[in-house]
């Protein structure tokens, strides 16, 4: 049985907010959800393959950083339609996340976020105690 | 202002609501509600940036206090929810791109898919926080409850509002006040849900999957 699909025209700018050159079709959308599926997938099987290579830190972590930065894109771009739209919009927002990261980034060094051992770190006052901190696992008199 | 050369306002043509809207230009060649909901967004990673980083230097509990995060989450049950969320914004798009070409049936189909992809999400979130608490994780259990609860609460409150708009889309489509020359509105609330989307995309992969 042949199935009646409406016409998808491009839409034009004009009929929008001036902002957009042509938002994709339909069909696009439904690839691109696809995309981000398999990207998901991908990352849960770091989870169900964690005592294989994902065991490592140094792997997982990046892969699954880059796997985000990925799909953030991916839906921003298209689904959010930035990759359409004025540049400006791009700019604002990512402008927005970088501050973000920025500020964040400074905040987490402040709390020394980054150190994996006790260098520099007392664990035995409370306010330098840090379980993040492996040294620090157990608090010292 | 009276004399700024640019108005960003749009205007219906008469009171046909299947005229195409008449659009004046902005020095930026942007709706202004349009560059505010961008702008209000770039903010919101500003909050959200405060929350996560909170969560991370806070994600392990003190000694004694109480489950931690590998001990207690499950993984399979979010995995399936943050797949029903970002299922949400294919449904969310395709509503949008329903208006934009005047298929009202299918805007409301989609507006509705979406709220209820966003209530399915929110069940699993108010059954996963209940399960939680039954395991012996409240609030104040510790310090990371407290980020964990806070981060994924903020956020579960964002999705909430999001459905709200939503209904109230369909409501107004419903009752044949969303013409296609409105498309903006819509892709407007758009904006906000898949903002909503790729919030979830980093808290699912930084909270929940990076050990």
């Amino acid at each position: 049985m042949a199935v009646h699909h409406p016409p998808q025209p491009t839409v034009p700018a004009a009929v929008l907010d001036g902002a957009v050159a042509d938002y994709p079709r339909d069909r696009r959308y439904w690839i691109v959800a696809l995309v981000l599926g398999g990207l998901t997938v991908i990352e849960v099987l770091t989870y169900v393959f964690k005592d294989s290579i994902f065991k490592e830190p140094y792997v997982v972590t990046p892969t699954l950083l880059v796997l985000m930065a990925l799909k953030f894109w991916i839906v921003a771009g298209y689904f959010m339609h930035l990759k359409f739209d004025k540049r400006l919009l791009t700019v604002a927002f990512y402008s927005g996340i970088v501050l973000a990261i920025l500020v964040y980034l400074a905040t987490l060094t402040v709390f020394r976020f980054w150190w994996p051992t006790s260098s520099g770190v007392n664990c035995s006052t409370t306010h330098e105690y840090s379980a993040i901190n492996p040294d620090c696992a157990t608090p010292k008199p | 202002m009276a004399d700024t050369a640019v108005v960003a306002q749009t205007h219906e043509i008469g009171d046909d609501p299947h005229a195409h809207a008449v659009h004046h230009a902005t020095n930026t060649g942007i709706s202004n509600t349009k560059l505010a909901m961008w702008l209000f967004l770039a903010s919101e990673c500003l909050l959200f940036g405060g929350l996560i980083s909170t969560y991370l230097l806070y994600r392990n509990p003190l000694p004694g206090e109480g489950p931690g995060p590998h001990e207690i989450f499950d993984i399979p049950f979010t995995s399936v929810s943050s797949f029903v969320l970002l299922m949400s914004s294919l449904t969310m798009v395709l509503a949008v791109s329903a208006i934009e070409r005047g298929d009202h049936q299918r805007l409301r189909i989609w507006l509705a898919a979406t709220a209820l992809l966003g209530g399915v999400f929110i069940s699993g979130q108010v059954y996963e926080f209940t399960a939680f608490y039954r395991e012996g994780m409240g609030y104040t259990t510790s310090r990371f409850s407290s980020a964990f609860y806070t981060l994924t609460g903020f956020h579960g409150v964002h999705v909430t509002i999001g459905i709200l708009m939503l209904l109230s889309l369909l409501f107004m489509s419903l009752r044949g006040n969303l013409p296609e020359n409105k498309s903006e509105t819509v892709e407007i609330v758009g904006l906000y849900w898949h903002f909503v989307d790729v919030v979830w995309i980093v808290i699912f992969a930084v909270v929940y999957l990076i050990p």
